[in-house]
């Protein structure tokens, strides 16, 4: 039951209606069963299964953390609880490629695909493991309900792709009395509708061409190569923000703010700058839970410390998107960019500002458009298929024109990609000088009707699963 | 009450003229005390008073005044 599928656009109102006239204490078990069904609609026992051991483990260790003083036993309980939660991650995420070592006929059969599934537990072990270490460090206390602390980890509109939300953020919110509020039903919906339309009429439009190209890389070169990165680079954005927007949309319906997850991050200064506006809420986990805890042991190495915490922390997360040299690559590149920032920026801050262009506007444009590029260059590990195709095309992107040509692909027109890239660029200018609400009833309704048009008729529907739901 | 000692040292490593550094102030609210910046100002901490602290007792630290206690009980058991 994914977030683009009628079954979801019939699921939620349903669970909503239900709310509505469930008596206030019980409301939290509503959204349990709910996230509990969600979670069963995969058919996946594995992945259940893991769920709830997570839920168990993390619940318990939590309250014993808490009850410990400071000390050894404290510190081993922390671990105790991050090790757990690792390992159910790394055996769901590895089951398929050990049973495939030991027993290949098993691992291939269709009919057991289901049991390899891995959705949802990159997610809520990082959302557990943040838990824990934020008990331990006193910065929250430990939930003693067990029905809401499940909920926290398995609310169903965040389940599958995030956000990872911390539990001073989320937790309070699964307590507080339920009020309907006309406000928040009509802002949840128009986000679900617009994570929608980034998601079938952008997204999957510009999976079309970039599909074409990366998977047969030998087939193309030069301009076709670069073209299509820059398309992965909005394909992408579209894809992961359209089902945040889908994520907080739905939440909000329920009353529950989810941590925004992106903010323009295209309109970057540096990468530095990209990393607090793209995934937000793993940035900040990286940043909190590995990257701070590497420099500060690491500190008496000074600025190459602070270095190597990057080059560590980044690889790591390109080996969360992916257990493969393609990823741990593009992680190590963001690496790579960053540390390279912490060594040269400061000079040439230093050197612009002699010369009082340090905040100059044309300062400013280059260095978005450098950054876009560097970052839109990382992407090509990414998405290609294997290190060796991204080889090829990083080898080949400046080998000339090709015969690619952008044509309409069957059903896929261009022309229609236009439109959708022009409405997402006209709605993101717009959002932030025009307050919607405060317009006419004519001109809101209008839009609303005009949104889900384009829904209808750009909307690409052909089974192109969202990206970020296979990490 | 923040330890005059301890604000110069704080200060310094910032490269900052002033601030009012209060027992509650944390690090999002002064100009420059960043993730990258913080580790200078631990390591300063350490070199100014002969102290050393342990990462984890440094990652629960929220604001001036935890960090003032830390250094504090790190100067008292020794």
């Amino acid at each position: 039951m994914f977030f683009d599928s009628l079954v979801y656009l019939l699921f939620f109102p349903a669970v909503w209606l239900v709310y509505q006239f469930v008596p206030d204490r019980q409301r939290w078990i509503v959204l349990l069963v709910a996230s509990i069904a969600f979670y069963t609609a995969l058919r996946a026992p594995v992945l259940l299964l893991s769920w709830a051991g997570v839920v168990v483990v993390s619940y318990y260790c939590g309250r014993a953390i808490a009850r410990k003083p400071e000390g050894i036993e404290r510190t081993r309980l922390l671990w105790f609880g991050i090790v757990a939660n690792i390992g159910v991650l790394c055996a769901v995420k590895y089951l398929h490629p050990f049973l495939e070592f030991i027993h290949p006929a098993f691992a291939n059969n269709p009919a057991f695909s289901n049991l390899f599934l891995t959705l949802g537990v990159s997610y809520y072990t990082l959302q557990s493991i943040s838990y824990l270490a934020d008990i331990y460090c006193e910065i929250v206390e430990p939930e003693q309900h067990f029905g809401r602390f499940a909920l926290y980890l398995g609310f169903f509109p965040k389940l599958l792709q995030g956000p990872i939300e911390r539990a001073g953020d989320l937790l309070p919110q699964l307590s507080l009395p339920y009020h309907a509020s006309y406000e928040n039903l009509r802002r949840g919906v128009l986000l679900f509708a617009w994570g929608l339309f980034l998601k079938v009429a952008v997204a999957n439009r510009l999976a079309t061409y970039v599909g074409l190209v990366y998977e047969d890389v030998h087939a193309h070169s030069g301009i076709a190569f670069i073209l299509t990165t820059y398309m992965y680079a909005i394909q992408i954005l579209a894809d992961f923000s359209g089902y945040t927007n889908m994520a907080l949309g739905v939440a909000l319906l329920f009353n529950i703010r989810l941590t925004q997850n992106f903010n323009s991050p295209y309109s970057a200064r540096s990468v530095a700058d990209f990393w607090r506006r793209w995934h937000i809420s793993f940035s900040r986990w990286i940043l909190d839970y590995v990257f701070k805890p590497l420099q500060m042991g690491w500190r008496n190495a000074g600025v190459w410390g602070t270095v190597g915490a990057l080059l560590v922390t980044f690889t790591f997360s390109g080996l969360w998107h992916g257990a493969s040299w393609n990823f741990a690559v593009w992680g190590l590149l963001h690496g790579v960019f960053l540390a390279a920032s912490v060594l040269f920026k400061p000079g040439l801050d230093r050197a612009f500002g002699t010369i009082g262009l340090r905040d100059h506007p044309i300062r400013r444009v280059v260095q978005v458009v450098v950054t876009f590029n560097l970052v839109a260059f990382a992407w090509i590990f990414f998405r290609a298929n294997s290190l060796s195709d991204a080889g090829y095309i990083v080898t080949h992107l400046f080998s000339g024109v090709s015969d690619y040509v952008i044509l309409d692909q069957g059903d896929v027109k261009f022309a229609s990609l236009v439109l959708a890239l022009c409405v997402m660029f006209g709605v993101n200018f717009l959002r932030t000088r025009v307050r919607l609400s405060r317009q006419p009833l004519l001109v809101r309704w209008s839009l609303y009707y005009l949104l889900i048009l384009a829904i209808a008729h750009l909307g690409i529907y052909n089974g192109v699963g969202f990206v970020y739901l296979q990490f | 009450m923040i330890n005059s000692d301890l604000k110069q040292t704080i200060l310094g490593a910032l490269k900052l003229e002033d601030w009012d550094l209060k027992d509650e102030t944390t690090a999002a609210e002064v100009p420059g005390w960043d993730s990258l910046h913080h580790v200078n100002v631990i390591l300063a901490v350490e070199k100014q008073f002969g102290v050393k602290f342990k990462n984890l007792e440094v990652l629960k630290l929220k604001s001036v005044g935890d960090l003032q206690r830390l250094l504090d009980s790190k100067i008292s058991s020794r």
